[in-house]
Formats: C-alpha cells, sequence, structure tokens
C-alpha cells in the first residue's frame, strides 16, 4: 500500500489560506500554546526524539541545530525561515506557503522560543508573489489577533517577523548567502566555520531552517517526538513532500512517509507517464541531483536509502522524463543554470561551471572531441572538492551521474 | 517634481516616504528599500540609487553592486511588464521552446529586449518554480500555466 500522510498538506486547499479564525478553528496555534506552557528545552528535546531530519536539501539534523543554538548565551539570537526555494524541478515549500501559511508563522514562533530568539525572519523567493502576499498577510493578521507580539499568552515570550523578498538569485538558499542578502549585500556564501549557530544573521546566533522543516514542527510539539517516529521508517521518520514534474500525467506535490518507492509515485501518485511512452530517466533532487535508471525504480524516497544507491533525496524535486527525450538536452540546462547561478566567488565554481556548460553545450549539438569526457570528469570533481559552498561542490553532480548510469559518450576509439 | 522615465512617471515625494520607511534598518533596509522603490518606477535610475545610499549610508558603487547581483533588480529601463519564460528542465520536457517562440514571434523582440511601445519586457528564466504548471510563464506577478502557442495569442491579445 502506498504510505501516503496528510499531516503537512492537512489544510492545504482546504481552508481558505487568508484566513486567521479557519486556521484557529482546524487546530492552528495550539501547538504554540502548548509550548509556551512546557520548557524550551523540552520542546529542543522533542525535536531531537522526532530525529527530524532537515528538508531544504543538506539533511542535517534538525534537533542538533536546535540545541545548538539554545546553548548559545550571546544576544540576541534570532530565527530564520529559508523560504528562498529555487532548486530547478522544487515547488514543495510554495505549496506550503501559499496553502497554510499560518503554520509557518506558528512554527517560527515555537522555534524562537525553543532556542531563545525574539526575532524571526523569513526570505521568501521573489518569483513567489503570491506566497509573499499570504505569509505577510498571515504575519499582519497573528499580530493583530495577538499571536505575535508581546508577552504572547501572558507569558514572558515576546515574538515578530519581519519578512524579506529575494530578488533572483539561487545561491541567496545558501543559509550564510541569505543573511548576506538580508543584510543589504550581494548574496554571496560566507566560508564555514564559523557556522549560523554561533555567527548567523548580523553575526549573532541564528536558527535557519527551511519550511518544510518547519511544517512539521506543530505537530511534533502537540504528538510527541515518539509519535513521529512511528511514521515510516525508523531512521527517516516522517511526513515527506515530494514535488513532481516532467513527463506525468499529474504532476504535483504528493505527501508519504520515506518508504515511498520510486515506483508508487511515479506511476501510483503522480499518475504514470503520458502517451504510453517509457522512463528513460529520472532527476531526483533538482539540477544539483543525480539521474536514476528506470531499472532502479523500486528504491524508496528516503534520505538513507537513496544514498546507498549513490544518489541524494535533495529537496525532494523528483524529475521523470520519458523515452522521447533527448537527454542532452536536459543536461544543457542543468549546466547553463549553475553557470548563470554561481556567484564568483571562488574560482573552482566560478570557472568550472563556464567550462562544464561551454563543453555541454557543444556535446549537445553533437561536436564531439576527444578527451571530453575526461576533462567533465576533472572539471566535475574539482568543483565538487575545492568549491566553498554547496552550488558550486553540486554542481556537477548530475552531469557525471547522467554519464555513469547511462552511455552517453561516444567510445574515445570511435571519434 | 514628476520625472518621466521611458514608461514610468515617478514622483520624488513617493520615493522619500519609500525610503523614510526603511531609513532606520541602515543596510539591513536596502532590498526591501529598492524593491519597493523598483515596483513604482520599473527601474533603478542613478538619482535613485543616489538618494538610497545617501538616506540608507550604502555607498553607491556598492549599490549598484547589490542590484547587479540580482536578476530582479534593474539599472536599465525595461517594460511595463516583465515577461518571464521558464525554460528549465520541467518545462522543456513539456514545450518550453514552442512557448518561448511565440512570445517572440508575436512581440517581435528576442529575450533581454523590450517593445517599442515600452510594454512588455522579454526574459527566459531558469526553473521559475511552478512545474506542476508546465510550460508556464509569469507576466509581471501573474503566472500563467499549461501554455500553449494559442494561449500565448491570447494573453498578448493578438489575435
Ligand atoms: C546553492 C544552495 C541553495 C540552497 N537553497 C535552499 C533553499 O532554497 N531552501 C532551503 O531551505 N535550503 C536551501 N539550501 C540549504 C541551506 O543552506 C540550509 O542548509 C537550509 O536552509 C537549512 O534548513 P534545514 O536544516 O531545515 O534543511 C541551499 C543550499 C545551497 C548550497
Ligand atoms: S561555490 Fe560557486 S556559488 Fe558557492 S561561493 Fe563559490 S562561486 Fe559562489
Amino acid at each position: 500500500m502506498v504510505p501516503r500522510t496528510n499531516i503537512l498538506g492537512k489544510r492545504v486547499g482546504k481552508i481558505d489560506p487568508g484566513s486567521l479564525p479557519a486556521y484557529v478553528a482546524s487546530g492552528g496555534f495550539l501547538a504554540l500554546r502548548k509550548a509556551l506552557t512546557l520548557q524550551p528545552e523540552e520542546i529542543v528535546h522533542e525535536i531531537m526524539a522526532a530525529h527530524l531530519i532537515g528538508r531544504g536539501g543538506a539533511a542535517f539534523s534538525a534537533g542538533f541545530k536546535w540545541a545548538a543554538v539554545r546553548r548559545e548565551t550571546a544576544r540576541p539570537k534570532y530565527v530564520v525561515c529559508n523560504a528562498d526555494e529555487s532548486e530547478p524541478g522544487t515547488f514543495k515549500d510554495r505549496y506550503l506557503l501559499e496553502g497554510d501559511p499560518f503554520r509557518i508563522v506558528e512554527a517560527m514562533a515555537i522555534s524562537a522560543y525553543a532556542v531563545g530568539a525574539n526575532r524571526g525572519f523569513l526570505y521568501v523567493r521573489g518569483e513567489y508573489p503570491l506566497a509573499y502576499k499570504r505569509l505577510a498577510h498571515a504575519v499582519a493578521e497573528s499580530r493583530r489577533a495577538g499571536y505575535l507580539g508581546l508577552n504572547l499568552w501572558n507569558t514572558e515570550f515576546c515574538f515578530d517577523i519581519e519578512i524579506y523578498r529575494g530578488a533572483g538569485a539561487y545561491v541567496c538558499g545558501e543559509e550564510t548567502a541569505l543573511f548576506e542578502s538580508i543584510e543589504g549585500r550581494r548574496g554571496q556564501p560566507r566560508l564555514k566555520p564559523p557556522f549560523p549557530t554561533t555567527n548567523g544573521l548580523f553575526g549573532q546566533p541564528t536558527l535557519i531552517n527551511n519550511v518544510e522543516t518547519l511544517a512539521n514542527v506543530p505537530d511534533i510539539v502537540l504528538n510527541g517526538g515518539q509519535w513521529y517516529r512511528t511514521l515510516g521508517p525508523l531512521t527517516n521518520p516522517g511526513p515527506k513532500l515530494y514535488a513532481v514534474s516532467g513527463h506525468v500525467r499529474k504532476p504535483g506535490v504528493y505527501e508519504a512517509t520515506m518508504d515511498l518507492t520510486l515506483q508508487e509515485l511515479i506511476y501510483e501518485l503522480a499518475g504514470g507517464i503520458p502517451g504510453g511512452r517509457r522512463v528513460q530517466a529520472v532527476l531526483v533532487g533538482g539540477a544539483a541531483g543525480t539521474f536514476l535508471r528506470p531499472d532502479q525504480l523500486d528504491v524508496a524516497l528516503g534520505f538513507d536509502t537513496l544514498r546507498t544507491i549513490g544518489a541524494t533525496l535533495g529537496s525532494g524535486a523528483v524529475m521523470v522524463l520519458d523515452d522521447s527525450v533527448d537527454l542532452w538536452n536536459v543536461l544543457r540546462r542543468v549546466t547553463r543554470f549553475f553557470q548563470h547561478e554561481s556567484c564568483g566567488k571562488c574560482f573552482p565554481c566560478q570557472l568550472g561551471t563556464q567550462r562544464q556548460a561551454e563543453i555541454v553545450t557543444r556535446l549537445a549539438a553533437g561536436n564531439v572531441h576527444p578527451g571530453d569526457g575526461a576533462a567533465l570528469t576533472d572539471i566535475g570533481l574539482t568543483m565538487r572538492d575545492a568549491s566553498i559552498c554547496g552550488l558550486g561542490q553540486m554542481a556537477s553532480s548530475a552531469l557525471l551521474s547522467a554519464f555513469s548510469q547511462f552511455s552517453l559518450l561516444p567510445r574515445e576509439d570511435e571519434l | 517634481m514628476t520625472e518621466t522615465t521611458e514608461t514610468f512617471t515617478y514622483d520624488y515625494p513617493a520615493i522619500e516616504a519609500i525610503v523614510t520607511r526603511h531609513e532606520a534598518k541602515g543596510r539591513a533596509g536596502l532590498l526591501p528599500c529598492l524593491q519597493e522603490i523598483q515596483a513604482f518606477t520599473g527601474w533603478l535610475t542613478p538619482d535613485i540609487c543616489q538618494l538610497v545610499g545617501r538616506r540608507l549610508d550604502v555607498p553607491l558603487a556598492d549599490i549598484y553592486g547589490v542590484i547587479d547581483f540580482y536578476t530582479l533588480l534593474y539599472r536599465e529601463p525595461v517594460g511595463k511588464t516583465i515577461i518571464r519564460v521558464c525554460d528549465d528542465m520541467a518545462c522543456y520536457l513539456n514545450g518550453s521552446e514552442e512557448v518561448l517562440s511565440s512570445f517572440k514571434k508575436w512581440l517581435g523582440i528576442g529575450p533581454g529586449e523590450t517593445t517599442p511601445d515600452g510594454k512588455y519586457t522579454l526574459e527566459v528564466h531558469p526553473c521559475l518554480g511552478y512545474c506542476d504548471l508546465a510550460p508556464m510563464a509569469m507576466m509581471g506577478d501573474d503566472v500563467h500555466g499549461h501554455l500553449t502557442p494559442d494561449k500565448v495569442a491570447d494573453l498578448l491579445e493578438v489575435k
């Protein structure tokens, strides 16, 4: 049976996302209210017990991060919601932001209480105007009704949220680039360490989490970490959103636990491949992801299960390519994307993404030179090992995985 | 004083009011300040940049550096409506090349160009995050999905 869940998306499309009363009537703000009766450490403990894994792409333990920020003694501390979602093929955060914006407000407030912050920043992608409008409305309404502001429920806790809009730069989803952007500078990543938990936004201890990560928080607070661990596989518990696109009958966002297989996602949830065609390849994790072959569809879409076959779940984007597609046209777009989005701060990525795109564009036009494969591998591994941030480190991932999964390049002796 | 850029009319008091609202935040007010002004004026003229720099205490060179870093900020005149056509993977798989060609055909311009009447600027964009609607494009803030050459003609009211 397909392990679908209806936790993260339970309000999406069901209630008016602009209505605070509708949110409250469907159990909204109960979790924040409960959280304020607990000690902050107890909440961090529940997040830790839930084994909540970050959904922004890096798959880092949320509890570990919350505990680290909690421990910091410097003041002020900040919480940041990363809603810059720009990984090609990814639209699951938009689904939550547009469909249940109050949940993100509530989750940010809980996270702030848990780590000892009083100010939150929400950085939403510039190309998401509707999400921005709904978030701005949700923040304003929450403030007006006393769910944000001073001494919530007559406790000591004060919290408010400021919204920033991105301005069209993929790299600003990288956490330290996002801080730079809020601080009014070019969105170029910082060298790490120091990490955001000690030196984040405005140099202060900062908790930064992805939209979907935060969306898990209210239910964990209400039902406990132990409950959460019963959902799906023990190592990768909890609901996950998958954004399915490309050649499927019903593209969209699907929610399931992480024992869901790729086969089930494509054929049972997304309706299969249109036009009687067959799967040629599946790109999992977006432009920074990896290609899978049609004989690998029985893999479960968890962080660890994908790792065992050399792939990553990344942002949870699943793009299906049928057997009519010229893969080179897709690879050309992947490499063009990184060429365009490299911030230029470090040379392996700045130069590598350009050379990579040039060679792939030439190959896509059918013009193969001897040594192309070796050159692309060399560029790719150099970027992976020597770039400052994840953009450069992952810029060759899809391309190199395509080379190892499919025989795309002619043998050198045939040239 | 009222000034006219190629396609927009703006008045300084409105812009001053925006700057005043963001002034207290200093540099952290820069991005929202530029975005709000641009929503009025379409693009960021040199005198706007100078005003913002003076009041938010940011060097002019840094302001230009910031604007040039971000795809959605403009230092050159643009059309009244910016059309952003997604030509990334998911849209390509669903026919974005045809959609882009019909935008080009009906507008009579290429990517990066503005129609002579100043109505539209055409841009080709990396993934805009609406892959469930592929192939898609944004016209200003409006999202248009499942596009076909016919629908493009309807949108541009050229039929
Ligand atoms: C180039 C690049 C782009 C990223 N884009 C995003 C993004 O759009 N949204 C996001 O949540 N995380 C993004 N990340 C990951 C963030 O740096 C960070 O790990 C994440 O926001 C942490 O949240 P989480 O622990 O809840 O996943 C990106 C990372 C890199 C290197
Ligand atoms: S890896 Fe690329 S995007 Fe990241 S800092 Fe270096 S140049 Fe910038």
